[in-house]
């Protein structure tokens, strides 16, 4: 399994600096995260065996501080900064992939600027929104209500990392130095995801669809139950190159619990 | 000293399987176990408890904000200070306050606060929480990373709208308006007394200082909890080089007072179980959404994660727990007193708001707490801090110079 490589990047003045996390070599496959922030575990190491993975981390997730979520006051900036990343680490038409929150962020970029986009596979993408399939409330939950909406199988080694994680959420008086910092960061985290995605997480992105001309690869878990699989539906209407694929025995972190079933679409969808 | 009569206006008729029933108090309590008709009395019976407050010496009655729940029933604080306004006339109306991130424009606010401000005569106290979690980001959706940029935003148009007496424009990021000009503005120059509520925050001590406002601490945990955020409150002021001067503080203390210590217990322990354990009972998953406190904050007191004003520390405590730690102040006229003066002085504040209505309490049991408190209580104590000059108290027009409400109504017969 390659290590991944992890370093600063700074943007330039007014902008954020961000950590950059990177491994493997190939075809360039840039990588949005979820609200969970990069988890280098799951299919991103299976990946880096076939391409050149590069995963941008958002201000407030990992070492990226989070002021720097100052400088991102609204979701043209969210986007445009994705771009920005591109061109400092010079990437060009890279495969962009992007999970969840990080989905919807990559399909924002390809309808946004479809020429600079060479693929794009979305993962259980935010985003949209129908009133008779509402999507979980991600910030109006425990941590540890949330996981079983996460997976479909709670005894996959994913969902059993994650569980010990939650129980640092308890009111208990108890929690060391490290692990106060482990929930801060979390909570972090999940104050980028709400900057752009509270309190419903749908701005547009539908009446936008349209505009995404590459080949797209939207992929999603048959028991994904924070974001039901009837969603691929509006993407596959809308966007004209797409094709949907569905992961059996997987719920929403596809990435987390299919790792190599949904590594091996991503990688049959590029052509490698 | 002064004394302010403070109503929560909780909702008195939750079933009695509450909280088997339901996960929490706000939020996302249905509406359909709330009844309007009863709501109609309890709303009379507090506005009343208000006014009689007045009657009985009360320096001011208070009023505030929250949404979609049973533990206060004011979404709209105004409407309950407009009612005061014209039926009282000596006491001071505080409302404490509006929730500026939840006005679009916020001028709404500095309109509504001059309309009240000149119907009583100048008697508003004019309070600018931010907010609970529950109520600006769960119930107004309002974004938890950006409403603290928000409210400081906010709070710059509605003072210089109270403050400028030309049309001006504001290019602001959350609120842009061509045209600011209020009408109408205000009686108190250059604007009401402001008080801002908040916990233990240096952020909220900092913004108190820099504009010279009142810092009310609003805690249900009680005078004895509440010294540690007064000291911090104190030394940061010293830190700042600002005054000491106890007028600048208000501090929030439930009470139940009967006639006798011995009565004190059977009278109000129904009623204060009822508070800490029906009218706080909350969910933790809609408590506080991220962003809503700072990572400085959160490394302070990450263990309390629930909305600002309602961490709740009495639940599930014994009436003598509840006594002993300060968290409500129990008991006969004497020893109320006795434990309040302790708290103005160890605290050292100017202002005490006194919670004399207490969860499910019936209005007779509170009726004769408010009176034993004005007639027994209060007068023992206003004379503490007498020597320093109270800059965060209104200056109402003289009473000659008052309009009597109901004046015209009765010329025309």
């Amino acid at each position: 399994m390659s290590e991944p490589r992890s370093r600063m990047l700074a943007l330039g003045s007014g902008r954020p600096t961000i950590e950059v996390i990177e491994a493997g070599q190939g075809p360039n496959l840039f990588f949005l995260h979820g609200a969970g922030g990069v988890a280098w575990a799951g299919a991103l190491p299976i990946l880096a065996r076939h391409f050149h993975v590069v995963a941008p981390v958002l201000p407030g997730f990992g070492k990226s501080a989070a002021e720097g979520l100052e400088l991102l006051e609204d979701q043209l900036d969210l986007f445009q900064h994705g771009f920005d990343v591109m061109e400092a680490l010079g990437l060009e038409k890279p495969l962009l992939v992007g999970e969840s929150f990080g989905g919807w962020i990559a399909g924002e970029m390809a309808a946004l600027r479809p020429k600079e986009v060479g693929k794009l596979a979305v993962l259980a993408p935010v985003g949209l929104w129908r009133d008779d399939a509402p999507v979980t409330d991600l910030f109006g939950l425990e941590i540890k209500e949330l996981l079983p909406f996460l997976f479909h199988d709670m005894s996959c080694p994913a969902a059993v990392g994650m569980s010990a994680l939650t129980k640092l959420m308890s009111d208990k008086d108890d929690k060391t130095d490290e692990q106060v910092e482990q929930l801060i960061a979390l909570l972090m985290g999940f104050r980028t995801a709400a900057k752009f995605l509270f309190p419903v997480p749908e701005t547009g992105l539908e009446r936008r669809l349209w505009r995404i001309r590459v080949p797209t690869l939207v992929l999603w878990g048959a028991q994904d139950r924070f974001i039901a699989p009837s969603y691929a539906d509006i993407w596959a209407k809308n966007v004209r190159n797409a094709q949907v694929v569905q992961i059996e025995r997987c719920g929403h972190l596809i990435l987390q619990e299919q790792p190599e079933a949904s590594a091996k679409e991503i990688a049959r969808f590029a052509g490698v | 000293m002064k004394f302010t009569w403070f109503h929560l206006m909780p909702y008195r008729w939750l079933p009695a399987d509450f909280r088997q029933r339901y996960h929490s108090v706000w939020v996302d309590l249905p509406n359909g176990i709330y009844d309007p008709e009863r709501g109609h009395d309890l709303y009379n019976e507090y506005l009343d408890q208000l006014e009689y407050a007045e009657q009985c010496g009360f320096d001011a009655i208070a009023v505030n904000e929250h949404h979609q729940n049973a533990y206060g029933m004011m979404p709209s604080p105004n409407i309950m200070a407009a009612t005061l306004a014209r039926r009282t006339s000596k006491a001071m109306l505080l409302v404490l306050g509006n929730s500026i991130v939840c006005y679009n424009p916020p001028t709404r606010i500095a309109e509504e606060f001059a309309m009240l401000d000149v119907i009583s005569g100048g008697r508003l106290i004019a309070g600018f929480p931010v907010g609970t979690s529950m109520d600006i980001n769960y119930c107004a959706g309002q974004n938890p990373a950006t409403v603290r940029d928000k409210y400081r935003e906010g709070h710059e148009l509605i003072m210089k709208s109270w403050h400028t007496r030309e049309p001006f424009a504001f290019n602001g990021k959350y609120t842009k308006l061509r045209y600011v000009n209020l009408w109408p503005r205000p009686i108190q120059q250059p604007n009401p007394p402001v008080w801002i509520p908040g916990l233990g925050s240096i952020e909220t001590w900092d913004f108190c200082a820099e504009h010279d406002y009142n810092y009310s601490c609003l805690s249900f945990s009680g005078y004895k909890k509440g010294e540690a955020l007064l000291k911090g409150y104190w030394d940061r002021r010293a830190a700042l080089g600002v005054d000491d001067n106890p007028h600048s503080a208000a501090f929030f203390q439930q009470v139940c007072i009967s006639e006798s210590d011995s009565l004190c217990e059977k009278e109000w322990w129904p009623h204060v179980d009822y508070f800490f354990n029906n009218c706080l009972h909350l969910y933790p998953g809609t408590s506080e959404a991220p962003g809503y406190r700072t990572a400085a904050s959160l490394r302070a007191g990450v263990v309390a994660q629930v909305g600002n004003t309602s961490a709740n520390h009495g639940k599930n405590k014994t009436w003598k727990e509840l006594v002993d730690g300060g968290y409500i102040i129990a008991g006969g006229p004497d020893s109320v007193r006795q434990q309040i003066e302790e708290l103005i002085k160890k605290l050292r504040v100017g202002h005490v708001l006194l919670g004399c209505q207490i969860g499910s309490s019936p209005a007779e049991l509170v009726s004769r707490a408010t009176l034993l408190a004005g007639t027994q209580i209060l007068p023992k104590l206003r004379h503490i801090f007498s020597d320093f000059e109270d800059r965060w108290w209104p200056k109402p027009l003289a009473a000659a110079r008052r309009a009597v409400p109901g004046h015209y109504a009765g010329a025309a017969k």
